[in-house]
């Protein structure tokens, strides 16, 4: 009998989602009233049924505590079906839909068949006819459990709020593809610009995991296409496209997007406006009006190794020779500076060498005014993590050059003040990491720097 | 037993070491006693604080006191600091200290629809319940004064500059241009106070000083932190700038600014007097630290340490500071670039060729006074010669720093004390007004490492008087600054008094992050 009850409720469970289709329509106010209480009542059964377990293997010990297990067990279910009711109301009300819904939406479900034949197992299991059937099922609405709360906590916090701050090395074991809808056209102001606004804002609510009033931003199609109450964006109108409209209310409106979090920019708002207003294009890459300096995008330091067996050398070394390793940050794998300003009279290609067996530590060498030569380029390329190196004021003539194109970690170089060409810095062209040269008062440096001072004069007067 | 001068009871004299109290407060009691006792003792003694600099040894040592070579003298205080805390953007910083408070409607921060209101009085909506200076409160009306200069566009940025600073107007892509800088104070020595240690009240160490104790030199025969004064302009009204401004506070003498003079001998009585050789001055330092290490010894003063130290600093920079001011070897680029004023010591334009020859040199933190822009009347007369002094200088050492890849690691950051009123101070005609002090909001700029460039930051109101978005506290502009140079101003603390005291202060601060790169 109470087997056939069980099944009852359990296909009801299963058909609520065909009876009360989630249309991604809202519906009644007080079915959202109640169903806001959801996030707020989820706690009590994720409590009620972690306590079960314990409770069971404390009961090993005191038979008065597997006792009470099975009200707990009891209370489980009917705190279940509380929940998943409010949750129902929540979702169906406001008409929010997506996968990420779903699939907390059927955890739920899941959960609360789970918890309901873990009661009817359990007697079995007290009696000791069936001894596995029993634990083996709480261990499933456990996991269970864990991926539903998983689901839910991405639906309110972003789907990438566990792992945005996770340490790299668990994200690779991990694995947690965050897929994304495709944006071509990567140069585009829309990829480039308009895109990450909404990323950053938006898709919380508005994409694949939960697409409130049926729209979503991550991608162009989706977009432009707008929502329930129709287009979001009217291309060349921006005063008429409702979402400019929705961000720019005021943040107590009731309609202000994003709705319960800071507002977007003011530049923000700026650029969508003007990508509206010139076309909503998915591929123009330059907007009349709107500049944005060129971010050269930093490479990412790369962390050198550990060189703390070596201290005692390099502590001898900076004795012998008065110039100093100091640490980039408190950091070690920050890496070293060579800093060679104190002796820099006294410093030379020999004094460089020396410094050769650290060449792995050291990611910024400062050589300028000191007495090193071309004879040092073949001791530079070993020095592998080197990201700027200063050569300012040295007798340089950049023959051997070339030999840095080994460093693929090199962005600054310092060449002001040498004697380098244009013909000795060809080799440089082919470093694609290497931004920032400086050649002023060389040979190689061009003529523009003459006009530049005359029209200083000029303007001067 | 002691007994009273004047009183025939005998009481148990109390000895602060022996008091129930934790053994930081001895300590500190104990330095502040010795102090005070020095300072007492050597009248004039501030003479040899100008030669002040630490040996802020920060090349790799995991010795708990390292031991510099040439002197043996510890480096006390820094230890235990592993600074600095994340890989810095800038390793220096100058400073263009802009002292009276530029008044930003005339220079960068453009109120085109001020014009329409011209001689109308602002709102009292606007000026709220604020409590103005000695010097305005008075009047009975505050007429609006436009400003007398038109603004337009440059840079691919298209930002407004007035005509006043056609120099800084060609590099406005570069700065990081900050509008909403909003101050706690009023009048000058606590605005600016405030600017540069983070408090109203004077005693607590400067930003240069901070920045000498957490990151240390890069460069042992320069001065850390060096202050540079441009020559007093009688024509324009100058407030004093003293060396409160760039003192150490409760921290070790050996971190506070080193003034360079302005004329004649850069540092005073560096030179060796006649007769007297090298080597004889060699001997005659080794003598007086020998005595000075008994001092120790027998005191345990701190202060000696540095006074060792202090010694030592000067005898390098007999040698390295003419080499930093012989202008001799500079091509003729520079001149082009930094005008005829630059050959003249004293003036902006030099001190902004200094400022950008020490670093080269690797001195860790300059700051350049400019004194002169307290402009409460005669605007239009002295605004422009104000900008034509300051203006190229900005500009060349900007240019300077950039085309020989300095800017890429040095801050530069250019701001007075506090903004002044869209009122008129005084009489205001069609031809002149007057402007006063004005805390709730001024314009600052800043470029090079870890900011952005080309952007504008903070909006005030259609009066320049209120900020409506984006505020930036003068802690958080300090915090932001320290953020570029790798320091978490939360972290940078020196236990003082009973509190770990900070640049930024014991109110919170954040870190702009819509200021950096």
């Amino acid at each position: 009998m109470t087997w056939v009850a069980a099944l009852l409720v359990s296909v009801a469970l299963a058909l609520l989602p065909r009876i009360f289709r989630l249309d991604g329509k809202p519906h009644a106010d007080w079915e959202q009233f109640l169903g806001r209480f959801h996030p707020l009542a989820v706690h009590l059964p994720i409590g009620l049924i972690v306590l079960v377990p314990l409770l069971e293997i404390a009961g090993a010990f005191r038979p008065a505590l597997r006792e009470a297990a099975g009200l707990v067990l009891g209370l489980s279910f009917a705190a279940c079906l509380g929940t998943l009711t409010l949750g129902y109301l929540l979702a169906y009300g406001s008409g929010d839909v997506g996968s990420t819904v779903t699939r907390h939406m059927w955890g739920g479900i899941a959960l609360a068949i789970g918890v309901l034949l873990c009661l009817l197992a359990r007697p079995s299991w007290i009696s000791g006819a069936l001894s596995r059937i029993y634990p083996s099922m709480l261990i499933c609405v456990l996991l269970t459990l864990v991926w539903t709360a998983h689901q839910g906590g991405s639906l309110t916090h972003g789907s990438n709020y566990l792992t945005e701050y996770m340490p790299a090395p668990m994200k690779n074991i991990l694995v947690f593809g965050i897929v994304r809808a495709s944006t071509p056209n990567s140069g585009s102001f829309y990829a480039a610009h308009i895109n990450p606004i909404f990323d950053a804002n938006c898709v919380t609510c508005h994409g694949a995991g939960k697409t409130e009033g049926g729209l979503r931003l991550d991608s162009y199609e989706l977009l432009m296409k707008g929502g329930h109450d129709g287009p979001v964006i009217l291309s060349g109108r921006p005063e008429k496209s409702m979402l400019l409209e929705r961000v720019t209310l005021p943040a107590d409106n009731k309609h202000f997007m994003p709705a319960g979090r800071q507002p977007l920019s003011q530049q923000e708002v700026t650029w969508i406006r003007a990508w509206i207003q010139q076309g909503a294009s998915r591929i123009v890459t330059n907007l009349a009006g709107i500049s944005i300096p060129v971010q050269a995008k930093e490479l990412p330091l790369q962390p050198v190794g550990d060189y703390s067996e070596l201290m005692a050398e390099i502590r001898t070394m900076q004795k012998g020779q008065g110039a100093k390793l100091v640490p980039v940050s408190s950091k070690p794998s920050d890496g070293l500076i060579l800093n060679t300003v104190d002796v820099a009279s006294s410093f030379g290609d020999a004094q460089l060498a020396a410094f050769q067996k650290f060449a792995p530590y050291i990611v910024e060498a400062e050589l300028g005014r000191t007495g090193v030569t071309d004879a040092s380029f073949q001791t530079l390329s070993t020095f592998t993590h080197l990201r700027a190196l200063h050569l300012e004021g040295t007798a340089m003539t950049g023959n051997g050059l070339v030999r840095l194109t080994q460093l693929s970690q090199l962005t600054y170089l310092n060449l002001s003040g040498t004697k380098v060409t244009q013909t000795t810095l060809a080799p440089l062209a082919a470093m694609k990491n290497l931004r920032h040269v400086y050649t002023f008062n060389t040979p190689a440096q061009q003529t523009p720097a003459a006009n530049e001072t005359q029209s200083v004069a000029r303007s001067a007067q | 037993m002691k007994q009273h001068l004047r009183c025939t009871d005998c009481e148990q004299a109390t000895n602060v070491m022996d008091l129930p109290i934790p053994a930081g407060m001895k300590q500190e009691w104990a330095a502040v006693e010795t102090r005070r006792r020095f300072l007492g003792r050597s009248g004039k003694v501030l003479g040899w604080a100008a030669l002040a600099s630490l040996l802020g040894d920060r090349a790799l040592s995991s010795d708990a006191h390292a031991v510099n070579t040439k002197t043996g003298t510890a480096t006390q205080a820094r230890d235990g600091l592993t600074l600095p805390h994340f890989a810095p953007k800038a390793k220096r910083a100058i400073y263009l200290f802009m002292s009276g408070g530029p008044p930003q409607i005339d220079l960068l921060d453009y109120k085109p629809n001020l014009a329409a209101l011209y001689d109308k009085d602002i709102p009292a909506s606007v000026r709220g319940n604020q409590q103005l200076t000695g010097m305005t409160a008075g009047q009975a009306r505050f007429p609006i004064a436009p400003s007398h200069w038109s603004f337009k566009r440059y840079g691919q940025t298209g930002t407004w500059v007035s005509d006043l600073l056609p120099f800084t107007a060609r590099m406005v892509d570069d700065l990081t241009i900050v509008k909403s800088v909003n101050t706690d104070a009023i009048n000058h020595e606590p605005a600016i106070m405030l600017m540069n240690t983070g408090n109203m009240n004077a005693g607590k160490p400067c930003m240069g000083s901070w920045l000498s104790y957490g990151l240390g030199s890069m460069n042992d025969n320069l001065p850390t932190f060096i202050v540079l004064q441009t020559k007093v302009n009688a024509k324009e009204n100058n407030q004093p700038v003293s060396s409160r401004l760039w003192s150490s506070g409760f921290l070790s003498s050996q971190y506070a600014g080193v003034g360079l003079r302005s004329g004649g001998d850069p540092v005073l009585f560096l030179s060796d007097p006649n007769g007297v050789d090298r080597e004889v001055r060699r001997k005659m330092l080794d003598a007086v630290e020998e005595i000075n290490r008994q001092t120790l010894a027998e005191v345990g003063d701190p202060e000696t340490n540095a006074r060792i130290s202090q010694y030592e600093m000067a005898y390098r920079m007999q040698a390295s500071v003419p080499e930093l001011v012989d202008l001799s070897k500079e091509p003729q680029s520079t001149w082009d670039l930094y005008g005829p004023d630059a050959k003249e010591p004293g003036t902006f334009a030099y001190n902004c060729l200094l400022a950008r020859r020490m670093a080269e040199r690797g001195v860790r933190f300059t700051q350049v006074y400019k004194r002169g822009w307290d402009v409460h009347d005669n605007v239009t007369g002295m605004l422009p010669i104000l900008c034509k002094e300051t203006d190229r200088g900005c500009y060349a050492l900007i240019t300077d720093l950039k085309r020989r890849g300095l800017l890429d690691d040095t801050l530069v950051i250019w701001a007075g004390e506090f903004g002044r009123t869209v009122y008129s101070q005084g009489g205001l005609t069609p031809e002149n007004y007057g402007r006063d002090h004005h805390p709730r909001c001024f314009t600052t700029w800043m470029t090079g490492g870890g900011v952005r460039p080309g952007i504008t930051y903070g909006e005030t109101d259609e009066f320049s008087y209120n900020v409506v978005k984006d505020p930036v506290h003068v802690r958080d502009f300090n915090a932001t600054i320290l953020r570029c140079l790798g320091i978490d101003h939360n972290k940078l603390t020196y236990n003082f008094q009973g509190l770990d005291q900070k640049l930024t202060g014991p109110v919170p601060a954040s870190v702009v992050q819509g200021l950096l790169a």
